[in-house]
C-alpha cells in the first residue's frame, strides 16, 4: 500500500489529490492521476501466446510496443464486448508503460487526502483485496482507489510468465 | 574518497585515453615476450605507461602514479638492456598492469579506493636497479606521508621526463593509439559505468570515423528533401492541384524514400559496428597464462580481427569465446611430450578467426590437438546417465559430438580449475542461442577440432520471414531459417508421439506453431503444408505454418519487462500497417521442445 500511504501522512491530510475515475462492471474506481500517461481508444491488440488469461496482448503506441491488461479478466468480472466507450488507460507501472482496458473513463476528480479511508476488510465483487489502497465515500458515490502497481507486484510479474507453463 | 576534479571533460578524456592505452598494453606485452628483440614494441609499451603516469600525476591520482612509476622503471631497464625479457618479469609487469586497470576502474566509478599496492610494488622492486631498491624500500616505509615528493628524486632519469609529461600527455596518446583521426563524440554526463572485474572496456562512448558521420549527415539531408516533397504533394492534393499524375508521383516518392531510409539504416548500423578485435585482443594474454598454467606450449594465431559487428553482439560473444579457447587449450591441445610422441610439433596451435558471410559473422576456433573421440564421448554420456544406449545407437557422428552441449557434461577425466566442471559448453550454447547464432563442431581424432559460430551481425534490425498462422502474423528471424519447404502431409511421420519429417538423410522433429501458440482456428487438413526449418546452435527442427508471407527487414521492439519472458517469443515488431507482429524465438522454441513443454501443449 506504499503509494497510497505516502500521501496520507498526518501533515498532508488537507492535500488535494487528483484521481482519474473509470468504470468497470458496475463499480467506479480511481487511479492516481500522475501515474496515468494517456487514455486511448481501443486499438488493434496483438495476442501474445502463452501468457496469463488477463494479458490481452500488445499494441503499437506510436512506435512503442506496450502490453495490454484486461482489468475485467484480472478481477474475474464477467466479460464484455468492447464498445465505443471502451478505453485503454496507459499507465506508468514501475517505469514501464502498460495499458489497462476499462469499460469507460469518466472524469478527473479531486479528493483531499483525508477523505481516503482504508479499504473495508471484506470486499465483494472479485477485486482482490491487495490491489485496493483505499475507498472514497462521498454522498452520491463510492470510489475504489486502485493501486495498479500492486496488480503487478514482483511475484505477480514472475508468475505472469510461469503461470502459463 | 570521492574524486575531486573540477574539469569533468579533462577527467573523461583521461579515462578514455588511459583505457585505450591499457587495453592495447596486454596484447603488446604478450607480443613482447615472444619477440624480446622488438625495440619499437618495447618503446611503445614504455610510452604508454609513461603517458598514463604523466596524465595521472597531472590529475593527482597518487596511487596510479606510484604504480605506473615503478612499472615504468622496470620497462626502462629492459629498454636500456640492463634486464632481459623473461616470463617472470612479464608476469610481474602484467600483474602491475592489472592493478593499474583496477585503479583506473575505481576512478571511472567515481570512488578512489585505497588499494594495497605494496605487494605488487615489492614484486617490481627486485627488477629495478640495486641503488634504486634502497630508495624504494625507504619510500615504502614512509608511504603515506608525501608520496610524490619522495618518488620524484627516486629516479633521476625520469624526473625531466615527468615534468614534461604532465602537459603534453594529453596530446601524445592521440598519435600513438588512435590510428584514425577520429573525433570523440560528447559523452553522456555520468561516467559511472559499472565495469566488470579487470575489464576496462568503456562501452558508453564510441569513436566514429568522421567520414561515416558525414555520410550520415548526407543521408539525413536526403530524407529532409523527401519529407519536403511529401509535404508539397499533400498540399497540392488538398488544393486539388496537379492531381493528374498524383499516383505516379507518389509511387516514385515511395521508392525514393524506401531507398534513402535503407541507406540511412545501413549507415547507422555501420556506426554501431566495431571490429571484433575488441574481444580478440584479450586472448593472447589468456592463452599465454593458460598454457603456462597447464604446462603446454601453444601458439595463438588470430585472423580477421578487423571484421566488424554490432556492439551488442560484441558484448555478448566474449564469454563463449573464452570458454571455447580454454577448452581448446585444456582438452584439445596435448602436452608437449604427448605431441612429440604423436609426431606433431611440440607447440600446439590454436587459430581464432573471424569472417563475414552475408548477414552473418563466422567465428572459428580451431586447434590441432587430439580431437574429440566420439566413442569416448558417447560412453561418457552414458555413464553420466545423460542419454540411453538406444539413443546413442540411433545417433549420427555429428549428433554424438553435439552431446558435449548437454548440461553436466565433461569429458576431462579430472576437472581442472580451467575447464572441466561441465558447465562450459552449456554456457556457450546458451549464449550463442541468446544471440540466435548457430554452432557447429568439426573434429577429427588425432588431428584437432574446430568450433564454428555463426552469428547475426546485429541484434537491432533483422531480416525475417513473415509467416501466417491461421491469420496471425509471426516473424521468424531469417538467421535461424535454414530452408522452407512445401511438403505433402503424407511425408510426416509420428515417432514416439512426436511428428517428424524425413528430410534427405535426417529426421527432423516438427512443431505446429498453431498448437504451440494456441492460435484459434480450424486445424487445416490440407494435403500440403508449409514447413520452415530452423536451426539454432547445434539443433534443427521444422515449424509448420499456414502460409509464408515473405521476407522483410524488421526492427526489433522489446515487449517490455513484463512479457519479456513469454515462452517462444523473442520480441515484436511493427508491420507496415501499424499492427504488432510477434517475433518467434527459435532458440526458445527449441529449448521448450527439448524440455518437453511443447508436447504437453500439443496434446
Amino acid at each position: 500500500m506504499a503509494t497510497a500511504v505516502n500521501f496520507k501522512s498526518e501533515e498532508s491530510q488537507a492535500e488535494l489529490i487528483q484521481l482519474v475515475s473509470f468504470n468497470l462492471d458496475r463499480e467506479e474506481y480511481g487511479v492516481y492521476v500522475l501515474k496515468v500517461r494517456e487514455i486511448i481508444r481501443m486499438s488493434n491488440v496483438t495476442r501474445v501466446p502463452n501468457t496469463p488469461y488477463y494479458v490481452e496482448g500488445v499494441i503499437n503506441l506510436r512506435g512503442k510496443v506496450i502490453p495490454i491488461i484486461s482489468l475485467r479478466k484480472k478481477f474475474s468480472l464477467s466479460e464484455k464486448e468492447n464498445d465505443k466507450q471502451t478505453r485503454i488507460i496507459v499507465m506508468d507501472v514501475d517505469g514501464e508503460l502498460m495499458g489497462f482496458i476499462v469499460d469507460s473513463v469518466s472524469e478527473v476528480i479531486r479528493v483531499s487526502a483525508g477523505e481516503i479511508q482504508p479499504p473495508p476488510s471484506v470486499v465483494n465483487g472479485g477485486v482482490d483485496q491487495e490491489y485496493l489502497s483505499g475507498v472514497i465515500n462521498r454522498a452520491d458515490r463510492l470510489l475504489v482507489l486502485l493501486d495498479l502497481e500492486r496488480v503487478f507486484s514482483q511475484s505477480e510479474r514472475e508468475s505472469l510468465i510461469n503461470s502459463s507453463l | 574518497m570521492a574524486i575531486l576534479c573540477e574539469d569533468e571533460e579533462l577527467l573523461e578524456g583521461f579515462l578514455a585515453e588511459t583505457s585505450e592505452l591499457l587495453e592495447k598494453l596486454d596484447d603488446d606485452l604478450v607480443a613482447l615476450e615472444k619477440a624480446p628483440e622488438e625495440i619499437e614494441l618495447l618503446n611503445g609499451i614504455f610510452r604508454s605507461i609513461h603517458t598514463v603516469k604523466g596524465a595521472s600525476s597531472f590529475l593527482g591520482f597518487d596511487l596510479l602514479v606510484k604504480i605506473t612509476h615503478k612499472t615504468e622503471d622496470v620497462l626502462n631497464r629492459l629498454r636500456k638492456d640492463e634486464l632481459k625479457v623473461t616470463p617472470e618479469i612479464m608476469d610481474v609487469v602484467l600483474e602491475a598492469v592489472d592493478h593499474i586497470k583496477l585503479l583506473v576502474n575505481d576512478i571511472r566509478n567515481g570512488e578512489i579506493v585505497e588499494r594495497e599496492l605494496d605487494e605488487i610494488i615489492n614484486k617490481l622492486i627486485p627488477y629495478i636497479s640495486d641503488a634504486f631498491r634502497e630508495s624504494a624500500v625507504l619510500h615504502m616505509e614512509s608511504a603515506g606521508t608525501s608520496e610524490r615528493e619522495k618518488e620524484v628524486p627516486a629516479s633521476p632519469v625520469q624526473t625531466e621526463l615527468e615534468t614534461e609529461a604532465a602537459a603534453p600527455a594529453q596530446e601524445r596518446p592521440r598519435i600513438e593509439a588512435a590510428p584514425a583521426p577520429s573525433p570523440q563524440p560528447p559523452k553522456p554526463n555520468s561516467s559511472k559505468t559499472v565495469a566488470r572485474g579487470e575489464e576496462l572496456s568503456d562501452n558508453t562512448t564510441v569513436r566514429i570515423d568522421v567520414k561515416r558521420l558525414d555520410d550520415l549527415m548526407n543521408q539525413v539531408g536526403e530524407i529532409v528533401l523527401e519529407r519536403n516533397r511529401i509535404l508539397q504533394m499533400n498540399q497540392d492534393y488538398l488544393a486539388r492541384e496537379n492531381t493528374a499524375n498524383f499516383g505516379e508521383e507518389f509511387s516514385k516518392l515511395a521508392k525514393r524514400i524506401d531507398f534513402v531510409t535503407s541507406e540511412l539504416q545501413m549507415q547507422v548500423l555501420k556506426i554501431r559496428m566495431i571490429p571484433v578485435e575488441k574481444v580478440f585482443k584479450k586472448f593472447p594474454r589468456i592463452v599465454r597464462n593458460l598454457s603456462r598454467d597447464l604446462g603446454k606450449e601453444v601458439d595463438l594465431e588470430i585472423n580477421g580481427e578487423e571484421t566488424e559487428l554490432d556492439r551488442s553482439v560484441v558484448d555478448e560473444i566474449g564469454d563463449p569465446l573464452i570458454h571455447l579457447i580454454r577448452n581448446a587449450l585444456d582438452h584439445g591441445v596435448e602436452d608437449p611430450e604427448e605431441r612429440v610422441a604423436a609426431g606433431k610439433p611440440r607447440t600446439g596451435k590454436v587459430v581464432l578467426s573471424a569472417t563475414h558471410e552475408g548477414n552473418n559473422i563466422i567465428i572459428s576456433i580451431k586447434d590441432d590437438g587430439k580431437g574429440i573421440d566420439p566413442e569416448k564421448l558417447a560412453r561418457k554420456a552414458l555413464d553420466k546417465g545423460l542419454v540411453t544406449e538406444d539413443q546413442i545407437a540411433g545417433m549420427s557422428g555429428k549428433e554424438i559430438l553435439d552431446l558435449i552441449f548437454l548440461p553436466g557434461f565433461s569429458t576431462k577425466e579430472k576437472a581442472t580449475d580451467v575447464s572441466g566442471r561441465g558447465v562450459g559448453m552449456d554456457v556457450v550454447k546458451t549464449n550463442i542461442r541468446k544471440l540466435n547464432g548457430i554452432i557447429e563442431i568439426r573434429s577429427e581424432v588425432g588431428k584437432g577440432s574446430e568450433f564454428i559460430l555463426k552469428l547475426p551481425l546485429t541484434l537491432a534490425i533483422i531480416q525475417s520471414l513473415l509467416v501466417d498462422v491461421e491469420n496471425e502474423v509471426y516473424s521468424i528471424p531469417l538467421a535461424a531459417v535454414l530452408e522452407t519447404l512445401k511438403v505433402d502431409t503424407s511425408s510426416f511421420h509420428v515417432v514416439g508421439g512426436q511428428e517428424v519429417l524425413k528430410l534427405r538423410d535426417s529426421v527432423l522433429p516438427l512443431l505446429r506453431l498453431q498448437k504451440l501458440f494456441g492460435v484459434q482456428g480450424s486445424e487445416t487438413s490440407l494435403n500440403q503444408s508449409y514447413v520452415v526449418i530452423i536451426g539454432v546452435a547445434e539443433k534443427r527442427m521444422g515449424l509448420i505454418v499456414s502460409r509464408l508471407l515473405g521476407q522483410q527487414e524488421v526492427a526489433i521492439k522489446s515487449l517490455g519487462k513484463y512479457l519479456a519472458d513469454a515462452p517462444g517469443i523473442a520480441g515484436s515488431t511493427i508491420l507496415g500497417d501499424g499492427r504488432v507482429a510477434l517475433i518467434v524465438d527459435p532458440a526458445g522454441i527449441i529449448e521448450m521442445e527439448e524440455s518437453g513443454v511443447t508436447g504437453a501443449w500439443a496434446a
